[in-house]
């Protein structure tokens, strides 16, 4: 991937999709370098979308064995016990990554992500981050932000068949189409903490109830001590419990968030292949957005729920609270 | 998700199409190595890779009206759902009418670019696919594209048509002629239209003046090419059609959207001119089976032997017919002595042939847009980019040029895999059965926006006759091999009054014919034999018929058409 021209190979492979973005994307992809924690079946999809486009170099974290849930809805794992013998689920779905796209380099980081430091974030340009708790969230985000040059920010986590993903792209300046030419745009997205920071009351009144009970289940996690997903049908009470609270706190009508919702979403270990395609197929083109920058980004989270088929786009931010 | 891996389940795959390169960027169960491989079959290995326990045949048969003995009636009834994966709307609308056919759901979707659409058609509860259509694309008018273009992609349409004509369909014509001149000719003859008489005079020139035995005859060709396109071509138009020239009404006949041309001069210093005349040549000598020196690709010595090419003085006629005409379709003229000119054409044709050597035949070319280095882009290209240098039109690249003339959909993984991910969320709703419409979703989305919509089906369109009501869903289903008078009682029963029963386009009985009674106690499925003089397949258990009734007031009622089952 030296030089500045795509190669003969490149295009040629890349040809259909270099009619839908441009060869300039295609070569910003080539040189882009994107991390990600949480090989899940999103995950999967999402890895498979972005090296399929030709993106630089993907780095996977997740140092966990397979089990019989990662099966489930992860197409990168080989069925073959043998083969998945004494492998991470990082090194699995590295293996077969790699065959999607050799142009790639698709690599594994082995180790706890929150004990890395700046000068490991600092080599990317995308951080994706999947199954983490709310505090490992903030934290991840803030090594990003801390960085001297831009680096774009995502979480998604899908739940039953559900899905929720979240876009931190600082200060982002891109040229924005419009009906006669192109203008300069320039978006300022809030961080994590600043996002669910913003009261729920102040909210506009049909904002998605993904949204308050994604954020139930993790404040339940973390004051439990819980690892993400480590939850269930026993917990339920507590959980609604949680909720009354946090709605009394912030003075908003429990019917924002529905207990068949959270119900769902305490239940939900294993997802769903079609919602992980969904939710793969959005993240992908929203990280090639922001890598091409080209194209209407995300702003700032994406919900989706399979039980009514809608995919809704809420922007969480209070301009009081951006710096 | 686990569907067809069941004993009793199986997923039907067909696909009549290869692995190219450019497929590999979203279509990620092929690998480098799988170039040139059936697509239904590699998809099938590597999809059984990923989960053993799935049921799968990989068939490499085109869906269609011809491929009805694969897919017979058996296999149709047997499916409990169909997936679409098309790239184009008939072969969508076949699949559609079959689905409405045997009452199977059908789960259709879309992509371009980073927008995706999925429909759902579900037996009696939604519309069909065919029931709401998209207007059909409008195309230029030919008078438009051969002498009028007014934007690049006229000069590409024309481009893409010149370029099949010259190097695929007159060689091909060619051959046809040489391999059966007898039987050739004869069609000709008889045809004896002005089409036929453009052919044979494109057959002659490839035999007879422009028939080429070296590449430099190649080169002459190719800078004749030229200079009847983008110079004689365009003095004659503006010979017939002067700058200051007026239509018939009085208004100036070059007004917008029509650009007025002017001839291009050639020049071997121009590298357009020049690329022109190569890809053209070496296109040409690859339809005579003529090497091409190496020489060619170097632009000093290809200018050199350009240079030696003599080319004759034009002067535009006074007698030449330009068709202005929006609504015309075709561009050759008839004239009154058409077959005469064949007759002459094809002694000519013949005295032509007796000189070939034993054998002669010519190479006919296949547009093949992916490969890069078989000139057919840079030809199409050359031809369009002239032209609209002709008319003053904005020129365009190569992979511009390639994406309009080869008509190429652009294609990426995450709508794909959005718009897979949504319909197999529908896939759940159809295999778990029982759902309403309201419980399914038609969608849209375009992730460039990002933009996320959704919607209920429609239901179909319900006609209603006393209490009974229907849709173009329901098929009138009799089995047991009736007779005709058991078909009539059994209409009579639904208050219905059949005057008139047809198999396609035969009349199987009529009221008004008093003969008609003598087959009231035959089985309907002989008279279709026997009247209708129909051969049904051995695969087939069942025919149909249009039945035109009345109701109790003399009324006529739309029935569905009436299925019945003799075996």
């Amino acid at each position: 991937m030296n030089g500045e021209e795509l190669t003969e190979q490149e295009t040629a492979l890349y040809d259909r999709q270099i009619r839908v973005w441009g060869a300039d994307a295609q070569r910003r992809l080539s040189k882009s370098h994107i991390l990600v924690y949480g090989m899940k079946g999103t995950i999967a999809e999402f890895c498979k979308n972005i090296v399929l486009a030709g993106v630089g170099s993907l780095t996977l974290v997740d140092d966990r064995d397979v089990s019989e849930e990662a099966l489930s809805a992860n197409f990168l794992i080989p069925p073959d016990e043998s083969v998945c013998r004494g492998k991470t689920l990082a090194e699995l779905c590295c293996d077969s990554l790699r065959e999607f796209n050799p142009m790639v380099r698709v690599s594994v980081e082995k180790g706890d992500l929150a004990s890395l430091g700046a000068e490991f974030f600092d080599k990317f340009d995308v951080v994706v981050i999947s199954c983490c708790s709310l505090a490992t969230k903030k934290l991840i985000n803030e090594k990003c932000r801390k960085l001297s040059k831009r680096v774009s920010f995502y979480t998604v986590d899908c739940r039953d068949c559900c899905g929720e993903i979240f876009v931190d792209l600082q200060k982002y300046n891109y040229a924005k189409k419009k009906t006669d030419g192109t203008a300069e745009c320039e978006l300022q997205y809030p961080s994590f903490q600043e996002a669910i920071s913003v009261p729920w009351k102040s909210l506009r009144p049909k904002v998605s109830k993904l949204y308050f009970a994604m954020r139930v289940i993790e404040r339940f996690e973390e004051a439990e001590k819980r690892k993400p997903r480590e939850i269930s049908i026993e917990d339920l009470p507590a959980v609604l419990k949680l909720k009354k609270e946090l709605c009394e706190e912030q003075s908003l009508n429990e019917s924002h968030i529905p207990d068949t919702l959270l119900e769902r979403l305490v239940m939900g270990a294993k997802e769903f292949p079609p919602v992980c395609a969904i939710i793969g197929g959005t993240l992908g083109q929203e990280v090639i957005k922001a890598i091409s920058s080209k194209g209407d980004p995300l702003k700032n989270f994406f919900f989706f729920d399979a039980t009514d088929g809608k995919g809704m786009i809420e922007d969480i931010s209070n301009p009081n609270l951006l710096s | 998700m686990g569907v067809s891996c069941g004993k009793q389940g199986k997923l039907t795959i067909t696909d009549d199409d290869v692995i190219e390169k450019s497929n590999l960027s979203r279509q990620f169960l092929f690998r480098d190595w799988n170039i040139g491989q059936a697509k239904s079959t590699v998809a099938a290995s590597a999809a059984a890779l990923i989960n053993p326990h799935l049921r799968i045949e990989a068939l490499q048969n085109r869906v269609g009206s011809q491929t009805e003995n694969v897919f017979d009636d058996t296999f149709w009834e047997n499916l409990t759902a169909v997936v679409n994966a098309l790239d184009n709307v008939n072969a969508r609308l076949y699949v559609d009418q079959r689905c409405l056919y045997f009452q199977k759901p059908l789960l259709e979707s879309g992509t371009l670019g980073a927008k995706c659409n999925t429909q759902m058609v579900i037996p009696h509860l939604t519309e069909n696919y065919g029931a709401s259509r998209d207007p059909p694309e409008k195309q230029a008018p030919m008078c438009t594209v051969h002498s009028f273009p007014h934007n690049i992609d006229h000069c590409l349409t024309w481009a893409r048509s010149e370029f099949e004509g010259l190097v695929e369909k007159t060689p091909a014509e060619v051959n046809a002629y040489l391999s059966n001149p007898v039987e050739y000719i004869n069609a000709m003859n008889k045809a004896g239209d002005a089409q036929s008489r453009d052919t044979l005079e494109h057959v002659l020139e490839c035999l007879e003046k422009e028939k080429c035995d070296t590449f430099q005859d190649c080169i002459t060709w190719a800078r004749l090419r030229f200079e009847d396109y983008f110079a004689d071509r365009v003095k004659q138009l503006i010979f017939t059609f002067p700058e200051e020239a007026s239509t018939s009404t009085g208004a100036p006949f070059w007004s917008a959207p029509k650009r007025f041309p002017h001839p291009l001069q050639f020049s071997v210093v121009d590298p357009s001119h020049l690329n022109f005349v190569m890809a053209a040549s070496i296109l040409r000598a690859e339809t005579f089976g003529i090497s091409v020196p190496e020489w060619v690709k170097h632009p000093k010595t290809m200018a050199e032997a350009v240079g030696k090419v003599i080319v004759p003085e034009f002067q535009p006629r006074e007698d030449v017919k330009i068709e202005t005409d929006e609504k015309a379709t075709t561009l050759s003229s008839a004239s009154v002595d058409d077959a005469a000119v064949i007759n002459e054409l094809i002694r000519k044709l013949e005295q032509c042939r007796k000189k070939l050597p034993p054998g002669f035949r010519m190479m006919p070319i296949q547009f093949e847009k992916d490969d890069d280095t078989n000139y057919h882009m840079d030809l199409i290209a050359g031809l369009a980019n002239m032209r609209a240098r002709n008319y003053s039109i904005p020129e365009v690249d190569k992979l511009k040029a390639k994406f309009i003339a080869g008509r190429i959909i652009p294609a990426i993984a995450t709508s794909t895999a959005m718009a897979t991910g949504l319909v197999c969320l529908e896939l759940y709703k159809v295999l778990d059965g029982g759902h309403k419409v309201e419980d399914y979703r038609n969608t849209f989305a375009n992730l460039a926006l990002p933009l996320f919509s959704m919607a209920e089906p429609v239901p179909p369109k319900v006609i209603k006759h006393q209490d009974l009501s229907w849709t173009v869903w329901d098929r009138w289903i009799l089995k047991n091999n009736p007779t005709l008078k058991e078909l009539l009682q059994w209409l009579k029963y639904k208050g219905l009054d059949a005057y008139s029963i047809s198999h396609g386009s035969c009349l199987l009985y009529n009221s008004m014919f008093p003969r008609h009674r003598d087959r009231m106690d035959r089985k309907v499925v002989d008279l279709v034999r026997e009247v209708a003089k129909v051969e049904l397949p051995a695969y087939r258990h069942h025919f149909d018929v249009v039945v035109a009734c009345e109701d109790d007031e003399g009324n006529d009622v739309d029935i569905p058409p009436v299925s019945i089952y003799f075996s």
